[in-house]
C-alpha cells in the first residue's frame, strides 16, 4: 500500500519537471514551429548561472528568478540573432525541413563544449533549497519531502501564469494569433517576429526553471556533459508530444503522464526498461493519436 | 570520356581504381593513419546511410547510433556464437538492422519532420539500455568481437590494423557502389520524388507510405553495415561505444558532407577523424589545461555544423555546383 502510493508520488514529481521542459518545448514549437533540441543546453547554461547566483546571493530563490531571466535573455538571443539568419538562408529548399532540427542540435554541441571549456572538469553541486528528506506519515518515510511539494507548486504557479498570459493579455492574444496563423497576424498588425522572439524567451525561463529544480531533486551534482540534462529533453519531448505539442495543458498532462508510467514501470518491473517503455510510449501514441491526448481539431500541422 | 564517367562500367572503374589507389597509400603510412583509414571508411558509409535517408528521402534520423549499435551487436553475436568468417558477420549485421528498420521504418514513414527527430533521439537514448536486460548480450561491459589475425598468405609483415582497414575499405568501396546504383535506378528517382513533394508524387502513383519505409530499410542496413565495422575497429561492442554523441557525429558528418548529395560523403567523414587530431594540434600548441584538450574537438564540431548549416546549408559540393552553373549561365548571357 505505502509502496503504491509512493510510486505515485516520484511519478508526480518527475512528472512535474518532465511538464516543465514540455512546456518550453511547446513554447518554441507554438511560436517558430521548431522542437528546440538545444533546450537542454540552455536549461544547462542557465543552471550554471543559477549555481553562481546562489554563491552570490545565498538565496535559491532570489537564484531561480534571475536565472530565469538569464534564460529568458539567452531564448531571445539564440531567436533573434540565429534562427532569423537561419530561415532566411536555408529556409526553403529540400534542406528546410532539416535545417533547424541540425542547427539546434549544432548550438546544443555549442553550448556544451563551451560550458566544458569554461567550468568543465569540476562538478558543482546545488544544495536542496527546503529538506529533501521525506514526509513522516504514520511512521512510514513518504517519497515525497517538502522539496518536492516546491518543484510540484512551482510548476503549478508557472503554468498558471503562462495560461493567464496566453488567455487574459493583448500580448497572449498576439502570441496565440502568430502561433495560429503568421500571415494573418502580420496583417492585423501583430509583430510576429517578436512574438516569436517573445515565445523562445518564455521557454527559456521555463527551461531554465526545470533545470534549477531538477539539479536538487536529482543527483545534486551539475556537469557540463550530465546526462540528466539529455534525459530532461528526450522525456520533455515524449511528454510534450503525449500532449500533442499544441497546448500548454497538453504538456503538464503529457508530463504527469510520463512520470507516472515511468514510475510505476521503475518501481513493478525493472530500471532498464524505463528507456524502451518511454520510447513505446511515444510511438503508441503517435501512432494511435498524433494529435496527443489532448489535442483538439484537425491533423498536426508538420 | 563525360559519358564514361556516368556510366555504369565507369562508376565501376572508379571505385576499382579508387580502390587501388587506396591500397597503394596503405602500404606508406604508418599504423596510426592506417587505423584512422579504417576509421574513415566506417564514417564514410554511416554518414551514406544518413545522407541516403535524409537527403534523398527527406527523413531525418537523430538515431543512427541506435542502429548501428544493432549491426555491432549482431555481428558479435553470429562470429561468438556461431564462429561465422568476418565476411558472414557483416551480412548478418547488414540483414538483422535491415530487418529491425523496415518495422521501425513503417512507423518512421508515418512521422515527420520533428516527430520522426524526437522519436529516433529517444531510440537511441533508449536502446542500448536494453544490453542491462538480456544476458546474452553482455551487460555494460558487452561482448568481444575478434575477427582474427590476418591470414598468413598475407606475408608475416602485415599488421592487424592493415588487416583492417583493407576490410573496412573494401567493404565502403562495395557499400558506396551499390549505393550509387541503387539511387540511380527506379528506386532512387522514386526516393527523390517523394522529398520533392509527396503530393506529386502520389499523384505519379508513387506509393509515399512504401518509398519511405523502403528507404529507412535500406538505410538501417548501411547503418548496421557500419555498426559492424565500428564494432570490428574497436573489437568489442557495448552500450558505451554508441552512445548518444555517435548518432550527433554522424549526422553532423552528413551535413558537412551536405546531405542532399553524396558524392561529398568522403568531406564529413575526413573532418570527423581529423577533428580531434586538430584539436590536439591545437591545444598542445597553446600548452593549455586539460578542459581544452577534452572540450575543443566538440567545440570545433559544433562551430563547424552550425556554420555550414547558416552559410552552405545544402553542402559544399552543392554549393560549388550551384556556383559553377549560375557561373555557366552568365557566361551563355
Amino acid at each position: 500500500m505505502y509502496q503504491l502510493i509512493n510510486t505515485v508520488l516520484i511519478g508526480i514529481t518527475s512528472g512535474a519537471i518532465y511538464s516543465l521542459m514540455a512546456i518550453a518545448l511547446v513554447l518554441v514549437w507554438r511560436s517558430a514551429r521548431v522542437v528546440n533540441f538545444a533546450q537542454a543546453g540552455q536549461a544547462l547554461l542557465s543552471t550554471y548561472i543559477g549555481y553562481e547566483f546562489i554563491q552570490k546571493f545565498h538565496s535559491f530563490w532570489v537564484a531561480l528568478f534571475l536565472s530565469m531571466l538569464v534564460g529568458a535573455a539567452v531564448g531571445a538571443i539564440i531567436d533573434s540573432s540565429f534562427m532569423r539568419i537561419l530561415f532566411r538562408r536555408a529556409g526553403h529548399g529540400p534542406i528546410a525541413n532539416v535545417a533547424p532540427i541540425i542547427a539546434t542540435l549544432g548550438l546544443l554541441g555549442l553550448i556544451r563544449a563551451l560550458l566544458g571549456l569554461v567550468v568543465g572538469g569540476k562538478d558543482v553541486r546545488i544544495n536542496p533549497p527546503v529538506s529533501n528528506v521525506g514526509y513522516t506519515v504514520a511512521g512510514h518515510t513518504m517519497a515525497f519531502s517538502p522539496l518536492q511539494l516546491v518543484i510540484v507548486i512551482s510548476v503549478l504557479l508557472l503554468m498558471l501564469v503562462l495560461s493567464l498570459i496566453f488567455q487574459r493579455t493583448n500580448v497572449g492574444l498576439a502570441l496565440r494569433a502568430s502561433a495560429y496563423s503568421p500571415e494573418i497576424a502580420r496583417l492585423a498588425g501583430v509583430r510576429v517576429d517578436g512574438m516569436r522572439t517573445l515565445g523562445w524567451a518564455l521557454a527559456g525561463a521555463a527551461g531554465a526553471a526545470a533545470g534549477l529544480l531538477q539539479t536538487p531533486n536529482g543527483t545534486g551534482v551539475l556537469s557540463p556533459d550530465s546526462l540528466e540534462f539529455s534525459l530532461l529533453l528526450v522525456f520533455g519531448f515524449i511528454a510534450a508530444v503525449i500532449g500533442g505539442l499544441e497546448s500548454l495543458v497538453g504538456a503538464v498532462v503529457g508530463g504527469m503522464v510520463l512520470g507516472l508510467v515511468l514510475a510505476f514501470v521503475l518501481t513493478y518491473v525493472s530500471g532498464s526498461v524505463v528507456f524502451i517503455t518511454a520510447f513505446g510510449l511515444l510511438i503508441a501514441v503517435l501512432l494511435v493519436k498524433p494529435t496527443g491526448l489532448v489535442g483538439k481539431r484537425g491533423g498536426r500541422r508538420a | 570520356m563525360r559519358k564514361f564517367a556516368g556510366s555504369y562500367f565507369g562508376r565501376l572503374t572508379f571505385f576499382i581504381l579508387f580502390g587501388f589507389v587506396l591500397f597503394l597509400a596503405s602500404n606508406r603510412v604508418d599504423e596510426l593513419r592506417v587505423y584512422q583509414g579504417a576509421s574513415v571508411a566506417m564514417y564514410v558509409v554511416a554518414i551514406a546511410s544518413l545522407i541516403l535517408l535524409t537527403g534523398y528521402s527527406g527523413q531525418v534520423s537523430l538515431g543512427h547510433g541506435a542502429l548501428m549499435a544493432i549491426g555491432g551487436y549482431a555481428a558479435a553475436l553470429s562470429r561468438n556464437h556461431w564462429g561465422a568468417p568476418f565476411w558472414l558477420c557483416f551480412v548478418v549485421a547488414i540483414v538483422a538492422t535491415a530487418l529491425a528498420g523496415s518495422v521501425l521504418g513503417t512507423a518512421a514513414a508515418r512521422l515527420s519532420g520533428p516527430y520522426l527527430a524526437g522519436s529516433t533521439l529517444a531510440l537511441a537514448v533508449g536502446l542500448p539500455s536494453i544490453a542491462n536486460q538480456f544476458h546474452i548480450l553482455g551487460g555494460e561491459q558487452g561482448l568481444l568481437f575478434d575477427i582474427g589475425a590476418p591470414p598468413a598468405a598475407l606475408g608475416a609483415d602485415f599488421t592487424e590494423y592493415k588487416w583492417l582497414f583493407w576490410i573496412s575499405a573494401v567493404a565502403a568501396l562495395i557499400a558506396m557502389w551499390w549505393l550509387q546504383n541503387i539511387l540511380r535506378s527506379r528506386f532512387g528517382r522514386t526516393w527523390r520524388a517523394v522529398r520533392s513533394n509527396e503530393v506529386a508524387a502520389q499523384l505519379a502513383g508513387i506509393h509515399v507510405g512504401k518509398s519511405k519505409t523502403l528507404a529507412f530499410t535500406v538505410s538501417s542496413g548501411l547503418a548496421g553495415l557500419a555498426g559492424a565495422m565500428l564494432a570490428m575497429t574497436i573489437s568489442t561492442v557495448s552500450p558505451s561505444a554508441f552512445p548518444l554523441t555517435l548518432s550527433f557525429a554522424v549526422l553532423t558528418g552528413a551535413v558537412l558532407s551536405g546531405v542532399t548529395t553524396l558524392s561529398g560523403v568522403m568531406i564529413g567523414a575526413l573532418i570527423l577523424v581529423a577533428t580531434p587530431d586538430i584539436a590536439d594540434a591545437i591545444s598542445s600548441r597553446f600548452a593549455s589545461s586539460e578542459n581544452v584538450t577534452t572540450n575543443l574537438p566538440g567545440l570545433l564540431v559544433s562551430a563547424l555544423l552550425i556554420l555550414v548549416v547558416m552559410l552552405v546549408p545544402n553542402g559544399p559540393v552543392e554549393q560549388m555546383r550551384t556556383l559553377r552553373n549560375r557561373k555557366r549561365a552568365k557566361a551563355l548571357r
